[in-house]
């Protein structure tokens, strides 16, 4: 919930920004054919006012994916990096997946079809691939937890800028993939008792039938750091893992042109209405004049 | 491993230098210039510097009065912290603030940025022209002195002391960056860094009108007050085209007529008026070529029109909408189809990509490259070109903010493709290039010793570039590197010069359009000559 909550606020601050100048990065991973590969914009074309703009979602994807699944630009630009870096980003996105299959299989069970290895082909399916995901979520988890923690650690570069915040974020996810590993390990081989939990949870209270393995102290330890984790995540620096699409598509690949009698027009007129108070004196702000009346004046000893 | 670095917090810590150029820590040239690996900056005079803030490095890009008391020291500091508010606020950052908190918000410090910094590459790594120095000193500012609460979560964050030598130092250090944004393509979160050095310099200009005397002073307030940066009032600018005019007319034997304030022609072409004085046959070749392609342009004369460049794109985004709403301004008058931009890198992103978020109604008329049109005349097949007209090895330098900044990649080189049957392509090029060192201003700043740390510092990367382009050619056979952008020509003019280049290894250097008109089959002189020598 407060995940939720924080992560929903951070979007909802971003969202209410105002329109800013452009600032694109290219390549523009929207731009067709192979402009995309090669860094070329619709700015390329003569008289580009005069045709119609097409984005392409093939691009998109085709850069997107990697992007995000394998952090192909790290891989790219910092291979050590990746090393770790991988693993970690991996590992939380297999726990994403084991959480969806819990949710899948809890609900499941709710209706009456419990989740076992000898259940129907579908029900397997989530059975064992819950155990799958969870299992290289919480190895891969580990091993990456370890490797930033040592990297930030030892590289004097990343040593040099990093406070106790870093450490403690790097730690405190350390410490979620470790107890999850060890419960899974000594408790918890199927993940049963984390289908419970959730069972519980949408059923408010409830045990699922058949279910009699009260929770061990590994397996409650592991449930109430996830639970901090997930509603810390949004607070810290670690919220780029959803903030990406913001520094992507409304900075990065934010090509779009403003055409007379557009929204884009319209919203800038809004923004010329601020009224700004920067207090050097070639500005000549007053708190009163608006952008448009500051830029459409000169500066101080100017005509 | 056991390297201690420079924290971000020294900043503040009096020193009479925080960093230092030392010649044996620059990245080596190789033969036939290794004697300039023993060079490194002429030392700042003493009675030079005595009442300037001059404690960052060994070199000067503002020159910012000491401050003569505690109490002014004091207001300084107070100036600071009010223009950081501002910065994040919508009423005077709406053209920045969102880019500018999601770079402050989420910098994982992987430092993958680094190593793509030709300043901190070629500096031998001096921590701090590292891209995420700077912005880690303004983040934890921000965090302990405007946040709630920041002096006691700043402990857990990064704790940093602000005082006026802190301030001071910071102001400098946004222009140790030429904001060519290499390290934001390569960052995987996508955080900024040179977006912060630009919100830096806009808090030093904006709020206490601190800015390098060349950007600001002669730069944007001569713009608007004179008509243009180099001082050049319409008369003159009138003079010195008739004189181009003759001069092209005697070079290349061709009858040259230029159209000066002609209402609803289709194009109104816009130089950066330094071309006028330094470079003027990049001005005559675009006459000459717009001529014989029958194009129907015009030039202005009004104040301004003759000068793209934008300097406010760099420091100060007041002086940036001024100065493109004058530009839309002339070119309504006018009555034109279109601006075309000539070979002026900033200019083309202030005008055409910046300036697009601030021209609205009758003001928003369509803005283009020049590099489209020059490749749509090359292309059509109207002109004949003669491509052995041509025939010296061509490099070609990509200005920064034409390729990374607004994606025009391929027109420069589908027309050197045609005309130069030797172009070789740098490594890297395109949208990975580096910068000529001369981005963001530092190509026209030169007080105290800046330009000797610019040719040393921040082009040494561009030098190497060059030279690697022509490894495989004969020292004696001369060879050009086109530079389609003013300031890029006027920095790589400087590192030629400054390391012998056109002596030691016969390299010369131009613009794009000076190779078209030189390609040209009915030109009966040729327009580029190599020491007299004619190809």
């Amino acid at each position: 919930m407060v995940f939720f909550l924080a992560a929903g606020l951070r979007v909802y601050r971003q969202w209410k920004l105002p329109l800013h100048f452009r600032w694109e990065l290219y390549p523009v991973k929207h731009e067709v054919g192979k402009k995309a590969d090669y860094g070329g914009s619709y700015m390329e074309e003569l008289n580009w006012w005069e045709k119609e703009k097409k984005n392409s979602l093939y691009n998109e994807l085709k850069f997107m994916i990697p992007e995000i699944l394998f952090l192909r630009g790290v891989w790219q630009e910092n291979r050590q990096l990746w090393k770790v870096s991988f693993p970690f980003h991996f590992g939380l996105y297999m726990l994403l997946a084991t959480l969806v299959l819990l949710f899948v299989g809890a609900v499941a069970m709710i209706f009456g079809a419990p989740i076992t290895a000898g259940g129907s082909t579908l029900r397997a399916l989530i059975y064992y691939l819950t155990i799958l995901t969870g299992f290289v979520g919480l190895t891969m988890g580990t091993v990456g937890g370890i490797g930033l923690i040592y990297r930030r650690v030892f590289d004097p570069a990343l040593k040099n800028y990093s406070s106790f915040a870093d450490y403690f974020n790097l730690a405190f996810l350390f410490l979620f993939f470790v107890a999850g590993l060890l419960a899974w390990l000594f408790h918890d081989h199927a993940f049963d008792g984390a289908r419970a939990y959730i069972y519980s949870l949408l059923t408010f209270g409830g045990q699922p039938e058949g279910y009699t393995s009260s929770r061990s102290f590994l397996g409650k330890g592991t449930i109430m750091i996830a639970s901090l984790v997930m509603a810390y995540i949004p607070m810290t620096h670690m919220s780029h893992m959803f903030m990406k699409y913001f520094m992507y598509h409304f900075v990065r690949w934010e090509d779009k042109p403003n055409l007379k009698g557009s929204r884009i027009e319209a919203t800038i007129l809004k923004n010329l209405g601020f009224k700004p108070t920067w207090a050097a004196g070639h500005i000549g702000a007053d708190g009163e004049k608006t952008w448009a009346d500051i830029a459409t004046s000169g500066p101080k000893g100017s005509k | 491993m056991k390297e201690t670095l420079m924290k971000p917090s020294a900043i503040s810590k009096p020193s009479q230098r925080l960093g230092h150029i030392q010649a044996n820590e620059l990245s080596p040239l190789p033969p036939p210039y290794e004697d300039f690996n023993n060079l490194t900056l002429s030392e700042l005079k003493d009675e030079k510097i005595a009442n300037i803030e001059a404690s960052l490095d060994d070199t000067i890009a503002i020159g910012i009065p000491k401050p003569q008391n505690k109490e002014e020291e004091k207001k300084h500091l107070r100036a600071f912290l009010s223009g950081l508010q501002k910065l994040f606020e919508k009423k005077n950052n709406w053209g920045f603030l969102q880019p500018l908190l999601l770079s402050m918000e989420h910098c994982a410090k992987c430092q993958t940025c680094s190593d793509a910094c030709p300043v901190f590459e070629m500096s031998g790594r001096q921590e701090i022209y590292r891209p995420t120095f700077r912005s880690e000193v303004l983040r934890r500012i921000y965090k302990k002195y405007i946040k709630p609460g920041g002096k006691i979560t700043s402990k857990l964050t990064g704790d940093i002391d602000l005082n006026w030598t802190a301030v001071a130092r910071l102001a400098e250090l946004a222009y140790r960056c030429t904001l060519c944004r290499r390290c934001a393509s390569v960052c995987p979160i996508g955080v900024d860094n040179a977006l912060i050095a630009h919100e830096i310099r806009k808090l030093f200009s904006q709020e206490m009108g601190i800015a390098p005397k060349e950007i600001h002073e002669k730069g944007t307030l001569q713009h608007l007050k004179v008509g243009s940066t180099t001082g050049m009032n319409p008369i003159a600018v009138k003079d010195s085209m008739d004189f181009i005019q003759e001069e092209m007319e005697e070079i290349t034997g061709y009858k040259l007529e230029i159209p000066w304030d002609k209402e609803e022609a289709d194009i109104l072409l816009l130089h950066n008026a330094g071309e006028v004085l330094a470079w003027p046959e990049n001005v005559g070749a675009f006459a000459i070529l717009f001529q014989a392609a029958g194009i129907s342009w015009t030039l202005s004369s009004e104040e301004l029109g003759y000068d793209v460049v934008n300097y406010g794109l760099w420091y100060d985004d007041v002086q940036l909408a001024r100065v493109a709403l004058k530009h839309a301004e002339i070119a309504k008058k006018l009555k034109v189809k279109k601006i075309i931009i000539g070979e002026c890198g900033h200019a083309h992103k202030a005008l055409t990509v910046i300036a697009d978020r601030v021209l609205t109604g009758d003001l928003n008329i369509p803005r283009e490259s020049g590099f489209v049109i020059l490749d749509e005349i090359v292309s059509r097949g109207n002109l004949k070109f003669d491509p052995s007209r041509n025939n010296f090895p061509v490099t070609l330098h990509d200005p920064c903010n034409v390729v990374r900044a607004m994606g025009i990649v391929e027109p420069q080189r589908r027309i050197l493709r045609k005309i130069a049957p030797k172009f070789r392509e740098m490594t890297p090029h395109g949208v990975d290039n580096y910068c000529c060192g001369g981005g963001s201003g530092f190509a026209i700043m030169s007080g105290f010793n800046f330009a000797e740390w610019r040719t040393l510092v921040s082009s040494r990367k561009k030098f190497l570039q060059i030279l690697d382009a022509f490894k495989s050619e004969p020292q004696d056979t001369p060879k050009y590197v086109c530079a389609p952008c003013s300031n890029c020509k006027g920095s790589i003019r400087d590192i030629l010069a400054f390391y012998h280049a056109k002596e030691r290894s016969r390299i010369y250097y131009g613009g794009l359009v000076e190779l078209i008109v030189n390609a040209m089959a009915d030109m009966k002189k040729p327009m580029i000559k190599f020491d007299q020598e004619t190809f």
